[in-house]
């Protein structure tokens, strides 16, 4: 029953995001019936160029919106984090002016340089989950910090698990 | 000296084996160290003149190949270090005792604020006149250092002296790397507030701006060309690895793995081949391909997490790995694929970067939450600290590889 309303919603969603889009940024083909969708079941992410980042000067606002957590070296999104992202999406489906920055964490554990990586595919695979729940690609730009920006100062699971995260920032 | 080279050879071929057997020989080879004097060498009691012998002695210890010993050794080093107030004057010569061959002699002037310079030169030379091989002595490292509280590059000699700090821009600087000709360094910085890869001329301090596309800009590694850069680059949607240029145009796209990122590239010494990780299989792993992406090869198949490869000048690719929950530095030969395990105790070692010689490697080590800079030898001498200061300490680099 839950998956079937999942995938009305993300057809919905699909149906929006070619209408806004004028079909500039089409949604992947292997997306459409929902065996792969950003990122939910899988480890796809929106596999289309990003668009061009904001001009400078604009005015960022940041927390929002609940962050979305990952699992230990996943970019996969969490069955439990999905009630947050449609909140995000059904707030910039009804706000179109500005855009938003997706930032993508993780934990302190590996390498600094593979976490970098590892951010940006939490970050991609909100935007994807976004762009496929109507949002403008246009109006996302990903940004990965890596394990460089934790929000807890401890050295166990409980601060990790608070760590490995996807936030969300505003901007107008 | 031939028989010292000949030790050489068969130390490195011995530590050049696997596991269990290597580590055996290893401690063995690192013992058959050549023994080395300066007691017929005359310096000083000025601050440089001690600064230099000081700095030679511990430099030659560093190099991993003798013991320096007060009396009577194998090889004796003889001359003077005189210091006129405004430079230092140095004359060295090198015998070995019991044939009296001489193995070099030479003089030196340098100003006196450059003593400690001038004896890594020295050391180096030494070396090389009784090894056959290139010092490390006279190369320098760039580190990240979170002394005040953002990341920051910063420079300093091999001994972990003379720091000095690079970049002040409050901001977060990360993963830095040499040209080939030790004038630039490549690193990924927020300074505008995405991750971007950026260029600075060491010398002057000029800085410009590499990559900024949408997304991830990040592990610039300069070609040994000193043209080409490989680059992560998320611009087409997925974490990949490019091959840019330092004087622009497109990048061309190597990988092609919309399911995984890439990270970390490092170059062949000959510039054909490229290392770098991908978590295609599910955990990050190391694997090789050449500069058109051609049929990438995996090259670690064991471990959950492979990450960090560095590709010396010898031609052995150094990794850190994940083993029983710490991060651990190991060698792989590319070719052969033997694999040896260097660091192994309660410490986190990770980012390792070779060393000019071929035999040393640096790394940052993490014990109880602080981070240093550790000098690790691949012959088993034990691992050296070598920025071990308040503050944090990360991703060291070698100029020139």
């Amino acid at each position: 029953m839950h998956s079937r309303r999942w995938v009305a919603v993300v057809m919905v969603g699909l149906v929006c995001a070619v209408a806004f889009t004028g079909c500039k940024r089409k949604p992947r083909k292997g997306a459409m019936l929902g065996d792969n969708v950003g990122g939910v079941t899988g480890t796809d992410v929106y596999g289309e160029g990003l668009a061009d980042r904001f001009g400078e000067g604009r005015s960022e606002v940041a927390g929002q919106f609940t962050p979305v957590y990952f699992d230990y070296d996943s970019a996969q999104i969490n069955e439990s984090e999905r009630g947050k992202l449609d909140q995000v999406a059904d707030y910039l489906r009804r706000n179109a002016a500005g855009g938003m920055v997706v930032e993508g964490h993780c934990d302190e554990r590996g390498s600094n340089e593979y976490n970098l990586g590892l951010g940006e595919r939490r970050a991609l695979a909100i935007r994807s989950y976004l762009v496929q729940s109507g949002v403008d690609a246009a109006r996302l730009q990903t940004k990965s910090f890596g394990e460089e920006r934790p929000v807890a100062a401890g050295h166990d699971e409980g601060s990790w698990s608070q760590n490995r995260r996807g936030e969300f920032v505003l901007v107008q | 000296m031939k028989r010292m080279l000949a030790l050489g050879a068969v130390v490195w071929l011995v530590a050049a084996l696997p596991c269990a057997r290597a580590q055996v020989h290893v401690s063995k080879g690192a013992g058959q160290k050549s023994s080395i004097s300066l007691a017929g060498f005359v310096s000083g009691s000025s601050a440089a003149a001690t600064a230099f012998r000081r700095t030679l002695e511990s430099d030659l210890q560093r190099s991993g190949w003798f013991a320096v010993v007060p009396g009577s050794a194998e090889f004796a080093i003889q001359g003077s270090c005189e210091d006129s107030g405004a430079s230092l004057n140095v004359a060295c010569r090198v015998f070995e005792t019991a044939t009296a061959d001489r193995y070099l002699s030479k003089s030196y002037r340098a100003e006196s604020a450059g003593a400690r310079r001038l004896a890594h030169q020295v050391s180096d030379e030494i070396v090389y006149a009784l090894t056959g091989r290139k010092g490390f002595a006279s190369a320098r490292l760039v580190v990240v250092g979170r002394k005040t509280g953002h990341k920051e590059l910063y420079l300093c000699d091999s001994d972990g002296q003379g720091l000095v700090q690079l970049t002040r821009d409050n901001s977060i600087s990360l993963a830095p790397k040499w040209s080939p000709d030790g004038r630039l360094l490549v690193y990924t910085s927020y300074l505008k507030r995405y991750p971007d890869v950026y260029a600075v001329e060491v010398g002057s301090g000029s800085r410009r701006r590499l990559f900024s596309f949408p997304g991830l800009n990040t592990c610039a590694e300069i070609a040994p060309n000193g043209r080409d850069v490989a680059v992560v680059l998320s611009k087409d949607g997925s974490p990949e690895l490019y091959a840019g240029s330092l004087s622009g145009g497109s990048p061309v796209r190597i990988t092609r793995t919309p399911r995984a990122a890439e990270a970390s590239p490092s170059w062949s010494p000959d510039g054909g081949q490229i290392v770098y990780v991908s978590d295609q299989s599910g955990t990050p792993q190391l694997y090789i391909t050449t500069r058109d992406g051609a049929a990438p090869r995996r090259l670690t198949s064991r471990g959950s997490e492979n990450v960090a490869p560095d590709w010396g000048s010898g031609g052995l690719i150094a990794f850190t790995t994940r083993v029983g929950g710490r991060y651990q530095v190991c060698v792989v030969n590319p070719t052969t694929l033997e694999l040896r395990q260097i660091t192994a105790d309660d410490a986190d070692y990770e980012d390792p970067s070779w060393a000019p010689d071929g035999r040393h490697i640096a790394c940052g080590r993490t014990r109880q939450h602080r981070s240093s800079i550790y000098l690790l030898d691949t012959m088993g001498d034990p691992p050296l600290a070598l920025l071990d200061i308040p503050g944090d300490w990360f991703s060291p680099a070698w100029s020139s590889k």
